[in-house]
């Protein structure tokens, strides 16, 4: 205990430089696959003091996997939609069940009451004291396979070329079938409810429009124009996507846990992150191939 | 229909939307039922063949084309602000659209909320596009900005206090009543004359009150008579509160300012208001409500340096958090989380929580230690003495005595833990002076080195001197100890079946995470908070658990304890400042007398204790302030003074204090509280019972320069500014116009009363504070201008300031004009403001948090294991000495005996906050505290239930000694009950019941009020559920406040004993 760790002499490098040498390093994928995934694993089995030794210079500054897939994204918006293939990935050991991408996406879409896109899934597992909260983020899993598209009497929700499950409301006419197909619940429908109208007024929060799927949807509760009455589902957040920003969850996330990318580039981090040996998609067993992976 | 709340803005229509009708003009119930494809094929074909195109278009859009650019992306839609939906502060990004608040997401410039952050010279088109983290609750600011039981203007009450009788009345007629005072209330029936400012400001003449503050003192301390001061005062002594106890001050002191949150920028304003201009002593902020003993602790320990220290999150391997959490709340879920996730996954960090109840945080841990309630000082030392038996403690760092030795060593600080200390009767009394034994001076202290006492002194900087750890002799007939002896002594007094009896914590649980925390060097740390303190013996739990970090020396450590990264001054009085905003009052007065809640103040030092003696009427609290629970009910008793007028500000004392309920009758009755002012966004659980509520600004529409805590390494600086359009009343104030707010009041008061400080030349000749950016651009010019000389932001580029214009042209004139902002700011620096208003304050690069192995910001001081001060003082309900070295002498009422448990309410009580929201403002957020849980719920593990015979979700009443009946009476009309759905689980310690802290509200917009004679109905989703107060202990001597700490001032939420009955 009486060990005093030595004064290191590194040269000093400015934080500029050092987010340079780390964004010039990401985008050659070198090496890094170490801080995802596998790395937790290989590191039980080395001695503490040889951690120290490993651990010091990949963290200070750490890697902001924000401005990382900001850059993946970047290089995405480049090629064709139909080259580009959106998947999202979850850390379920970096969620920590805050729930900021719950009510982010509410905000961004501004969603009103019963439509959810993005519910954190909480149970209790095990007995006291050997008992823990298990949290799981559930978006839509834009499917490969979706089981909701070929239900829609009016083909009004189908696969985008770049993965994307997306509805057009100006279509979709409520019939709510869609809903009871998704394996998932990742549908609700849009009973043109809101939050304040049994307040004193309806305030203008709730009646500017979303934009989603790059449109303005305004929210008249005198016009009952779409979405309301329509299905309402997660849409990674396309009018965000197409703007080079990434989805509200993802850049909300407390914990770091969700990921965002084009999985068929090869150099992205959802495409690293996919193949960790902790990677699990819900309900495979159906066949859908969901687009969202899990770590767990 | 209109809400008459808002009487701005024109009446609207509110129509109930029929979800039964289809947008499309089908109804969707027909169209299901009329056979579905069959019936509505007509329909579809139609809309199918209308739609195809649009359809079409949409999906074979390319990556060019489709999308329009998202107007919430352009830097013209951006603001940056600071959130305050919790004290963490974090810096949002505030995005508009057309004038409304659309969404609110983290500012990317900010270390608190991107990891790491974008440089501080980032385009604003680049941050409009990076969008940094929010928590849920901070998103949901937006709902508490446009609540829609907002109070636009002035209410003044029509009915008695707590009737939710209101009328509305113009700010000047408020301004003119609470001035002048009177019959305020005749037109009720109620003939009582009610003072106003005018006569609580008494003493106005600022060189008497400097002659009378000096005389008063000594008459206090006895080294003056009180004939001779009256001799010399006999002019003034109307002046006085009581003219026998001149001591207690003037009549100025009758005003008393409580505010819940208020912080810097608005805190200093409102303090030059009370204090400075005024002349009162009492303005207060809500600290013992949060954790004000673990900050006593800080400040004892460090010897007064700091009152707040943190782990340093990114570099640690292993963090115990002790009573708190990363993922809930804390300093806070949004800046912690991902430093502790990315660490768990990322480098292998540790991590371990004591909480009874499985917290997200423990949900995550790698242990987990599920202690007993109020048994919090009892592990801290089962830990020490695990170290002690295996000698895991920092041995070399103990031993130095004074700086030399320190630096010798390369460590930034060093302890007493080896010096002297004089035992007297049994207590550690003082520490042995060099000069006891006729080897040294006074101010020279003694250790033992290799048996032999030896005088040192601890800032000698040339001279190293290390002592022996363990020392228990006599010296020349002087007992002595060192203070870790004393500890020793201690952890050693108990067993370990005693311990796990305590604590409810065995051996088995405890060894590995006492292993954990002393295996990884400096890089282990634990952060303490709310848990281990809100109890009566708080400041002693929270000193022993920072004494644990002390054991593993790792203060000033990358990886250990941090004091943070700091900030730069907004208040000036540095080398390099614009400003130094405390010289720019032209007539400063010097206030005097007690604090009515008597806190920093020594009994003994008052005439009412020559006259009285032991034990006081009241707890005095010689160590700490902002005794939040203490202020009504000292009030209301007029102990040791009466007061006069009740301004409470951004604060519900009835919602959010232990045994709150026991200050509605003190609050309702003009006799005790003889005027009330509220200054309230809605009409709240405690500004109910106003004379008159007085609309506030929320956050998000108003100024402030908020600091950061020391989980941030790096340097930052925040600002809050105005960032959606104000919903209060536009009013004028000798022809400027501004929204009615707390700062427009004390413009009006202040210019009324013709205060210096504030109006024509309130900062000195030819300066000006008549509006509110006149005090908040001084300030952020200061940070523009930095601490050092020259060490100044860039300026704005044209390209910047046409951006600047752009973000805030929707809001009106009153809050946003270039010209005049421009005029209360020196003009060199107004490019440099609005580099620092573009960004949302100001904030040094990433990755400058360290300097090699040691945190950059350093703390770097003497540590106190045995705290003489403390130990000088006495309680004044016992007259016995505090202890001056951690211990653990279990929970107690104030005057220090042991708390009575008779059994029959067997179980432990606990409160929590979800990570979505706040204790007692986060109703309105539909989003977030309603939508994500619609009610909370009465928390029990299954076994307990079991046994009980209660089934997970039977509505069930909580009862107590306090409350055995599980209700409680808000006014003539309404009696609340205690009762909400059981929850049973297996994350509870057996034996505790939890209530999370949120709900359970019977104000803020969830009951019906009667404004101007038209009612306002209530939502009734803001009633659900239950808020556990009203059950908490009461100090069993004082019996009309909740339990506190004697030392920390800490309200105890957490040793009331309760019981579960069927409801």
């Amino acid at each position: 205990m009486t060990n005093v760790p030595d004064v290191q002499s590194k040269a000093k490098a400015t934080p500029e430089d050092r987010r340079a040498f780390f964004k010039s390093a990401l985008a050659k994928a070198s090496g890094l696959a170490a801080l995802f995934g596998m790395s937790a694993k290989a590191k039980a089995e080395i001695p503490r003091s040889e951690v120290k030794e490993f651990l010091d210079p990949a963290v200070d500054p750490q890697v902001n996997h924000l401005d990382r897939m900001l850059e993946d994204l970047e290089r995405a918006l480049k090629k064709p939609m139909e080259q580009r293939k959106w998947v999202m990935v979850i850390d379920l050991k970096k969620c920590t069940g805050c729930k900021a991408c719950t009510v982010s996406c509410c905000s961004e879409n501004n969603l009103p009451p019963g439509v959810v896109y993005r519910p954190v899934v909480e149970e209790e597992v095990g007995t006291f004291p050997d008992v823990r909260k298990k949290f799981t983020p559930r978006p839509c899993m834009h499917c490969e396979n979706p089981p909701c598209t070929p239900v829609c009497p009016v083909k009004a929700t189908y696969k985008r070329p770049d993965g994307i499950v997306a509805i057009d409301y100006d279509v979709c006419i409520g019939c709510r079938y869609c809903l009871s197909a998704c394996p998932y619940n990742a549908r609700t429908a849009d009973f043109g409810e809101f939050y304040n109208q049994d307040a004193p007024e309806i305030m203008d929060y709730e009646k500017r429009p979303n934009f989603e799927y790059g449109r303005e949807w305004k929210r008249d509760p005198k016009d009952h124009g779409s979405p309301i009455g329509n299905a309402r589902k997660c849409h990674f957040c396309l009018h965000r996507v197409e703007n080079g920003m990434l989805p509200a969850c993802a850049t909300t996330c407390l914990g770091g846990a969700t990921y965002f990318g084009d999985y068929n580039d090869p150099t992205s981090l959802v495409h690293q992150l996919v193949g960790s040996s902790r990677m699990m998609r819900l309900k495979e067993e159906l066949g859908t191939e969901p687009k969202v992976y899990y770590l767990v | 229909m209109k809400n008459p709340l808002n009487t701005k803005e024109k009446s609207e229509e509110r129509m109930s939307p029929s979800p039964k009708e289809s947008p499309k003009g089908l109804n969707r119930r027909e169209f299901l039922a009329s056979c579905a494809f069959v019936g509505g094929a007509g329909y579809l074909a139609l809309r199918s063949a209308q739609m195809l195109p649009e359809l079409s278009g949409l999906t074979v859009a390319g990556p060019d084309g489709a999308f329009p650019e998202y107007i919430l992306a352009k830097p013209e839609s951006v603001i940056y602000t600071t959130c305050l939906q919790c004290h963490v502060d974090c810096q949002v990004k505030a995005k508009h659209w057309d004038g409304v608040l659309a969404k609110l997401t983290g500012n990317p410039y900010s270390p608190q909320n991107y990891l790491p952050h974008l440089p501080y010279g980032t385009k604003l088109e680049t941050s409009a596009k990076a969008d940094g983290k929010l928590c849920a609750k901070g998103q949901a600011g937006i709902q508490t900005y446009a609540d829609p039981y907002r109070v636009r203007k002035v209410l003044k009450r029509a009915g008695p206090r707590g009737s939710n009788k209101w009328q509305s009345i113009s700010f000047d007629q408020f301004i003119k009543e609470v001035v002048e005072g009177g019959k305020l209330f005749k037109s009720l029936g109620d003939n009582r004359s009610y003072p106003g400012f005018a006569e609580v400001y008494a003493l106005r003449d600022r060189s008497v009150a400097k002659a009378m503050a000096a005389d008063a003192k000594k008459v206090g301390k006895g080294t003056l008579s009180l004939a001779e001061f009256k001799k010399r005062h006999a002019a003034h002594l109307d002046k006085l509160i009581d003219p026998d106890h001149p001591d207690l001050g003037p009549k100025n002191n009758g005003f008393v300012f409580q505010a819940g949150r208020i912080e810097h920028g608005r805190k200093e304003f409102l303090k030059r208001f009370v204090h400075d201009s005024f002349g009162s002593v009492n303005a207060y902020e809500h600290t013992t409500i949060c954790e004000q003993s673990h900050h006593i602790a800080f400040s004892e320990i460090t010897g007064h340096k700091t009152h707040h220290m943190k782990p340093d999150l990114l570099k640690t391997e292993f963090v115990l958090f002790w009573g708190t959490g990363a993922f809930s709340a804390n300093f806070g879920l949004t800046p912690m989380s991902e430093r502790v996730t990315t660490g768990t996954v990322e480098r292998g960090l540790k991590t371990a929580v004591v909480d009874p109840r499985m917290s997200n945080d423990a949900a995550k841990a790698d242990f987990w230690l599920p202690v007993k309630p109020g048994a919090d000082g009892a592990l801290a030392f089962a830990f020490m003495r695990w170290m002690f038996e295996h000698n895991r403690f920092d041995a070399k760092f103990l031993s130095n005595a004074n700086r030399a030795a320190a630096t010798a060593d390369r460590e930034p600080s060093y302890t007493n833990a080896t010096h002297l200390v004089v035992i007297e009767e049994g207590r550690p009394a003082r520490l042995l002076k060099a000069s006891d034994l006729g080897i040294g001076k006074d101010d020279q202290g003694v250790v033992m080195k290799n048996g032999k006492p030896l005088a040192f002194s601890a800032e000698d900087k040339s001279h190293p001197v290390e002592g022996d750890l363990f020392v228990d002799t006599t010296l020349k007939g002087i007992q002595v100890k060192t203070p870790l002896t004393i500890l020793r002594e201690e952890a050693m007094s108990r067993s370990w079946d005693e311990y796990e009896s305590i604590t409810g914590i065995s051996l088995n649980l405890l060894e590995p995470v006492v292993r954990e925390l002393t295996s990884h060097g400096k890089k282990a740390a634990i952060d303490m908070y709310r848990g281990p303190v809100q109890h009566t013996d708080g400041f002693y739990a929270g000193a022993s658990v920072i004494t644990l970090n002390v054991l593993i020396g790792n203060l000033d450590w990358a990886g250990g304890l941090s004091k943070g990264g700091g900030h730069w001054h907004e208040s000036g009085g540095k080398p390099g400042s614009a400003y130094n905003m405390s010289k720019l009052h032209p007539a400063k007065f010097a206030k005097f007398g007690p604090k009515i809640t008597r806190e920093k103040a020594r009994y003994e030092d008052f005439s009412l204790f020559r006259e009285k003696g032991y034990p006081a009427k009241r707890q005095w609290y010689p160590f700490t302030s902002n005794v939040y629970q203490e202020i009504i009910p000292s009030f209301a008793m007029g102990y040791p003074y009466p007061g006069k007028i009740l301004m409470t500000h951004k604060g519900t004392p009835v919602l959010a204090s232990p045994a709150g309920n026991k200050m509605i009758e003190m609050l309702r009755d003009p006799e005790r509280v003889p005027l009330f002012i509220a200054s309230d966004i809605v009409i709240g659980e405690t500004s109910m019972y106003a004379d008159y509520i007085l609309p506030d600004l929320s956050y998000l529409e108003r100024w402030g320069t908020p600091h950061v805590t020391p989980d941030v390494t790096t340097k930052t600086s925040k600002v809050r500014q105005p960032a959606a359009i104000p919903l209060t009343e536009e009013v004028e104030i000798d022809g400027e116009r501004m929204p009615i707010c707390l700062e427009t009041f004390v413009i009006a008061v202040a210019k009324k009363l013709n205060l210096p400080g504030f109006g024509k030349d309130g900062f000195g000749p030819g300066m000006h504070l008549d509006r509110m950016e006149d005090w908040y651009l001084k300030l952020i010019a200061n940070l523009a201008a930095g601490d050092k000389p020259g060490e100044v932001v860039p300026d704005a580029s044209e390209e910047e300031l046409r951006i600047f214009r752009a973000a805030r042209a929707f809001l009106p004139k009153s809050m946003f004009s270039e010209e005049r902002w421009k005029k209360a700011v020196k003009p060199e620096l107004w490019k440099k403001v609005v580099y620092v208003l573009n960004r949302g304050g100001r904030f040094v690069p990433a990755g400058g948090a360290h300097d090699g192995p040691y945190m950059k910001s350093k703390l770097g001081t003497m540590i106190h294991l045995f705290m003489e001060d403390v130990a000088a003082q006495k309680n004044s309900m016992s007259g016995e000495n505090f202890a001056g070295v951690p211990t653990f002498r279990g929970q107690f009422d104030t005057s220090g005996k042991p708390l009575d448990r008779d059994g029959k309410y067997p179980f432990a009580l606990i409160t929590y906050k979800e990570p979505f929201g706040g204790q007692s403002r986060t109703i309105s957020n539909y989003w977030a505290n309603i939508a994500l849980k619609n009610e909370n719920h009465i928390l029990m593990h299954k076994r307990d239930a079991a046994k009980l015979g209660l089934r997970n979700g039977q509505k069930v009443r909580l009862v107590s000694a306090l409350n055995p009946k599980g209700r409680f009476r808000i006014n003539e009309e309404r009696v609340l009950d205690l009762v909400a759905p059981l929850e049973t689980v297996e994350g509870i310690r057996p034996g505790t019941v939890g209530v999370s802290w949120h709900y359970g509200h019977w104000a803020y917009g969830s009951c019906d009020v009667e404004v101007d004679g038209q009612r306002v109905r209530g939502d009734k989703r803001r009633a659900a559920g239950l808020c556990p107060n009203a059950v908490m202990d009461v100090d069993p001597i004082v019996q009309d406040v909740c339990l506190t700490d004697p030392v920390g001032g800490s309200a105890v939420y957490f040793d009331t004993m309760v019981s579960v009955e069927p409801a």
